[in-house]
């Protein structure tokens, strides 16, 4: 099985890797693990006025989760909070073609954006 | 295994893998899960000698060398049997990977197995990931390079330890699991006791490979 290009670019290059400080203000986030694989996940977003000005993500584990987990902090750039809980792993399954054994990897990106969402949430209603 | 009807002959089977009346080899039933393929009960414990002892017993009945005066179909179940055989083998074979096939045959009838992620191991794994990070992009040979290579030394051996004792759990566990299928109670207390060691295997299998990843990462880069 090979990869497609698109994961490969993403793998490769991978955008917004990194992290925000968590305590930081208008900081969400989000870490998740897949059991079948041991990969690890961890995405953040910043938010001001109820809209992702930043995104950020440190995945550790296979070509595929790296892929999606860039892609995904590409894509929540510049989304408002309510288009970002739109984010569907299909979409990003279909954005990477990603084969049906990687599948997983999707839902783990999809599961680390609503962590995210629901710490930024939940940070902000303590406040 | 279930009853089942000879292919060839259409007699009804009653020895294991070949027909009595026209000693024609039969194909492994589908919905038969690996523990039925190979004779054993869904346990958790094994003798791993008997295990060894039926797979070459059952490998040599099926052996291809066999069929080779055999009919089209007869050679393609015995290649089929001998192919499911060898995946059943591997996968019972190894303990963890037999409680995890064994989760996933259960899963049906127990929901919700999927374990919710314990954030604090998260946080541990990401933190010495960068630590692991830190170290890779240093000069290894410097002072602060050393104290590094020292700090995930620590770290190492600490994981070690806490994969043995998770897997000192999951035999404590596979064991309960065991006597409480001998039992064979249909009380709810048993079911609820069925559910509550299923869930907890779950969870100690996937934290396991959590720290497994990460001790393999850890042996990669300081040997």
């Amino acid at each position: 099985m090979a990869y497609s290009d698109k994961v490969v670019d993403h793998f490769n290059n991978p955008r917004n890797m990194g992290s925000f400080k968590k305590e930081e203000d208008g900081v969400g986030t989000g870490m998740v693990g897949a059991p079948e694989c041991g990969d690890v996940m961890k995405l953040q977003i910043k938010v001001q006025n109820d809209t992702i000005v930043d995104a950020k993500f440190k995945t550790f584990g296979c070509g595929s989760a790296i892929a999606s987990s860039s892609l995904a902090t590409e894509w929540l750039k510049g989304k408002t909070l309510e288009e970002a809980q739109k984010i569907k792993n299909t979409d990003i399954v279909q954005e990477l073609n990603l084969p049906p054994v990687k599948i997983h990897c999707s839902v783990l990106a999809e599961d680390a954006i609503k962590a995210a969402l629901a710490d930024y949430q939940k940070k902000s209603e303590t406040k | 295994m279930a009853r089942s009807m000879c292919w060839h002959c259409q007699s009804e089977v009653a020895g294991e893998y070949f027909c009595e009346r026209c000693v024609k080899v039969q194909p492994v039933s589908k919905d038969a899960d690996y523990f039925t393929c190979l004779g054993f009960p869904r346990r958790l414990t094994i003798d791993l000698g008997m295990l060894e002892a039926k797979f070459y017993e059952l490998s040599r009945a099926f052996h291809p060398d066999f069929y080779q005066n055999k009919s089209e179909t007869e050679q393609a179940i015995s290649l089929s049997n001998a192919a499911t055989l060898n995946t059943a083998y591997r996968t019972l074979r190894d303990p963890i990977q037999r409680a995890e096939y064994l989760l996933d045959l259960e899963a049906g009838a127990v929901k919700e197995i999927r374990s919710s992620p314990p954030a604090d191991l998260f946080e541990e794994i990401l933190e010495l990931q960068d630590t692991l990070e830190e170290y890779r992009a240093s000069d290894q040979s410097s002072d602060a390079g050393k104290q590094l290579r020292a700090q995930l030394q620590t770290e190492q051996t600490a994981l070690e330890r806490r994969k043995r004792e998770m897997e000192e759990q999951l035999q404590h566990l596979f064991r309960q699991w065991d006597e409480l299928q001998d039992k064979g109670e249909a009380t709810s207390a048993a079911r609820a006791d069925r559910e509550r060691l299923l869930k907890q295997m779950r969870e100690i299998l996937s934290n396991r490979t959590y720290v497994k990843n990460i001790v393999s990462d850890l042996v990669a880069t300081i040997g």
